[in-house]
């Protein structure tokens, strides 16, 4: 089983709350462009909200697509996270993912990708509608 | 500069083809926050006096607040002011969604544009630079396929835009300004000011984020107030679970429910249009705006008959009133429809519902044919016929789509034979949907909206005709009509949302955290008098007082038929009275002009020396 957030998609509103205090706690503003979880808006057809985030697959292609080696084991948590010194931003990783869950930050210079907060994501708190969860 | 605003505006002079980044004017923002009154202040010292409306010398600004950005719940609207083409007065119209977090991202607290381009131009805005481009591609198409062409042209996948669909490109008086394909700054027409100026739209995508001091404690507050101040506030629990078509039963119990161009204040066909119709026949999905964890707001899919297929969020209430009751509509499939080519088009559902209830009207009296309607049979609660309204306005197809595009007042005009009394206005802004025959104060809050007709400056109903007072005596609702004015004039240039019952103690909390700058409960009712008194001093100076400060005759010459309002009217005597006791709150003479005096007290000396009668 996946070690990543757990997303009930059809209680999201669209709210951005778990944009805003992923970007705030990550990189000091507000800004959902570097945020490790990001919400579409798809209306009106088919009218739903998608989450993209990094659901901490098992097969993790990733980290395999890496040249860099950025891809780094957090042997505590069980999970990948992007060691953004070491980050080329090629983005091989963004291509090599199918689920939409790690992408260049606005100014191109290293992978945004879930790191769960080192345990306890902020998002979850924050979740208005608790959509978001650990799933266990 | 204070954290909060980025600092900088964009100026854009379409004649010239120019655009250029000017610092805000950060004395000017201390004095009017942002939104409402620091829009207020650069339209009444950059606006000369008498300018058309429509004219390349209007002024048409989009203005964020401080907040717009940050985790402060419900701080996500854009203000799109400028003066208006439906009332000729100052105009304030506000649109949720995703867009003004967006324009802030990119680096402005607001946008001015003047001049009207040689062209359909489009304004692209993004970090901290913005250029004017051709809008060949999408000029003539609605806003749904505008906003998909533009984010293709821009080349990001969720640029945000606002702009206008046919209705604006033809100069309708009552055509909106659209974002995120539902989200509207509906009301006074300035879909039309952005077409006068052949602008199709604004088009913005940011990453340049926003800074708060202080930022993990900011956080933590904000965390505790979204649980504590929104999602677990009583206050908000119907808008969470229904939204506004909540208060379609509330309004028919009341008996203050326009249905049929306002002859009556009850439907009986209410519980097809109500919240639980909504819920059991269309809703899909529950859907909020950007920092918001009420989510008003559903997004709504007819899911078959005739109008299978189309979408819409919403309706919201006042649609449900005035497009849905007050067409005598008893479906509200339809509704959705009509909501659905409202935003699709570019009108405001509002003006547009009042506009068709009117034609019914004047309809079914005989005065206007088949001739004029294009064929169709326009009776009350038609529902086939009344569908294909908004696009009939939009491209002003057939002689009534044309009139009707200008707004109901001037519609009546042009057709005469006494049908201007069958229009339900303020300064020629249509009615909200609540009756004031049974809320007398509504009449008094219509009357001295700045903006015409408006429920969203003073709302006096929730406590008297929802609430415990009495909706038929005058005592105390130039009180509340003026203390929600002010509360409102701060509220606004923060640009909170309304349906945020923040408290003033919490509003400048949240000012402090995010700007650093010192405030309090005293200082921000100071704002929001300084403010209700600039703009009120701005539509003096452009001719209005008290002789517009009206209530239509029929208030008070047409009594209800039903319910509790049944016999039920608006005298004369209650109006003037209560306008009476508003002025003298204000500190206005009888005419309804600031005095100087009241002026000065309210931080506007600056602005005696401007107004002729002082």
């Amino acid at each position: 089983m996946s070690k990543g957030l757990k997303i009930e998609l059809e209680k999201c509103i669209g709210c951005n709350m778990c944009a805003l205090i992923c970007s705030g706690s990550h990189v000091g503003k507000f800004n959902p462009s570097e945020s490790m979880i990001n919400v579409e808006d798809v209306f009106p057809e088919p009218g739903v909200f998608r989450l993209n985030y990094c659901t901490q697959c098992d097969e993790h292609p990733c980290v395999e697509a890496c040249p860099a080696e950025a891809i780094k084991l957090d042997e505590a948590l069980g999970i990948y996270y992007v060691d953004k010194e070491e980050c080329t931003a090629c983005g091989l990783c963004v291509d090599a993912c199918p689920h939409n869950g790690c992408w260049l930050d606005p100014s191109e210079s290293y992978v945004i990708k879930c790191d769960l907060c080192g345990g306890t994501p902020k998002c979850i708190e924050v979740c208005p509608r608790t959509v978001i969860s650990r799933g266990e | 500069m204070p954290t909060g605003y980025t600092g900088k505006i964009l100026r854009v002079d379409l004649t010239d083809d120019k655009v250029a980044v000017e610092p805000t004017n950060m004395d000017w923002a201390k004095q009017f926050i942002g939104g409402k009154g620091l829009g207020a202040k650069y339209l009444y010292e950059e606006l000369k006096p008498g300018t058309d409306p429509l004219s390349p010398d209007n002024l048409l600004m989009i203005w964020t607040g401080p907040l717009v950005g940050t985790m402060v719940p419900l701080t996500s609207r854009y203000a799109v002011i400028t003066k208006s083409p439906l009332t000729g007065t100052f105009l304030d119209s506000y649109a949720g969604g995703y867009f003004a977090p967006e324009l802030k991202y990119a680096g402005f607290d607001g946008i001015i544009v003047k001049g009207k381009a040689a062209k359909p131009s489009y304004l692209w805005v993004n970090d901290g630079k913005a250029e004017i481009r051709d809008a060949k591609n999408v000029w003539g198409k609605d806003m749904f396929k505008t906003e998909e062409l533009l984010r293709d042209e821009v080349g990001h996948k969720y640029a945000r835009v606002a702009g206008i669909g046919q209705a604006g490109e033809k100069l309708s008086r009552i055509a909106c300004v659209t974002s995120d394909i539902t989200r509207n700054a509906g009301r006074g027409g300035a879909g039309a000011v952005f077409g006068s100026k052949n602008l199709k739209a604004v088009v913005a995508k940011g990453s340049l984020g926003v800074e708060v001091p202080k930022i993990d404690t900011f956080m933590e507050m904000a965390k505790q107030m979204l649980w504590k101040d929104v999602v677990e506030n009583p206050d908000h629990a119907g808008l969470i679970t229904d939204g506004t078509p909540i208060i379609v039963d509330m309004s028919q119990d009341a008996g203050i429910l326009p249905t049929n161009n306002w002859h009556t204040g009850q439907f009986d066909g209410y519980q097809g249009i109500d919240s639980d119709a909504l819920k059991t026949r269309i809703f899909v999905r529950k859907k909020a705006c950007f920092s918001c964890g009420i989510a008003c707001g559903s997004f709504a899919k007819v899911r078959d008959g005739l109008f299978k297929g189309s979408s819409t969020e919403g309706p919201e209430y006042e649609t449900l009133g005035l497009a849905g009751s007050n067409c005598g509509v008893k479906n509200i499939e339809a509704v959705v429809k009509f909501s659905e080519d409202c935003d699709r088009f570019g009108l405001d559902t509002m003006s547009a519902g009042s506009a068709v209830g009117f034609a019914m009207d004047i309809y079914e009296k005989g005065i206007i044919t088949k001739e004029d309607t294009g064929g169709l049979d326009l009776r009350f609660g038609n529902e086939e016929a009344y569908a294909k309204m908004p696009e009939m306005i939009s491209l002003r197809t057939t002689k009534l789509g044309d009139l009707l595009a200008e707004g109901t007042l001037r519609a009546a005009k042009a057709i005469g034979k006494d049908t201007e009394k069958l229009v339900i206005h303020s300064k020629g802004s249509e009615y909200p949907a609540y009756d004031p025959r049974g809320s007398i104060g509504m009449a008094l809050a219509y009357a001295t909206s700045d903006r015409g007709a408006d429920h969203n400056r003073a709302w006096p109903v929730a406590s008297d005709a929802y609430g415990e007072g009495d909706p038929w005596s005058t005592e105390g609702k130039a009180e509340i009509c003026h203390d929600e004015q002010i509360m409102k004039s701060h509220k606004w240039s923060m640009i909170f949302c309304d349906f945020y019952g923040v408290s003033d103690e919490n509003i400048a909390m949240y000012y402090t955290a995010v700007t650093g700058l010192p405030a309090d409960a005293n200082w921000l009712n100071a704002v929001g008098v300084r403010v209700w008194n600039l703009v009120r001093a701005f539509n003096v100076r452009e001719g209005f007082s008290r002789k517009d400060d009206t209530m239509p005759d029929r208030m008070s010459t047409e009594p209800l038929p039903s319910g509790k309002t049944e016999g039920k009217t608006v005298s004369r005597e209650a109006f003037e009275k209560m306008l009476n006791e508003y002025y003298a709150l204000w500190g206005w003479d009888e005419q309804g002009r600031p005095t100087k005096k009241t002026l000065e007290d309210a931080g506007l000396s600056d602005i005696v020396g401007t107004l002729d009668y002082l």
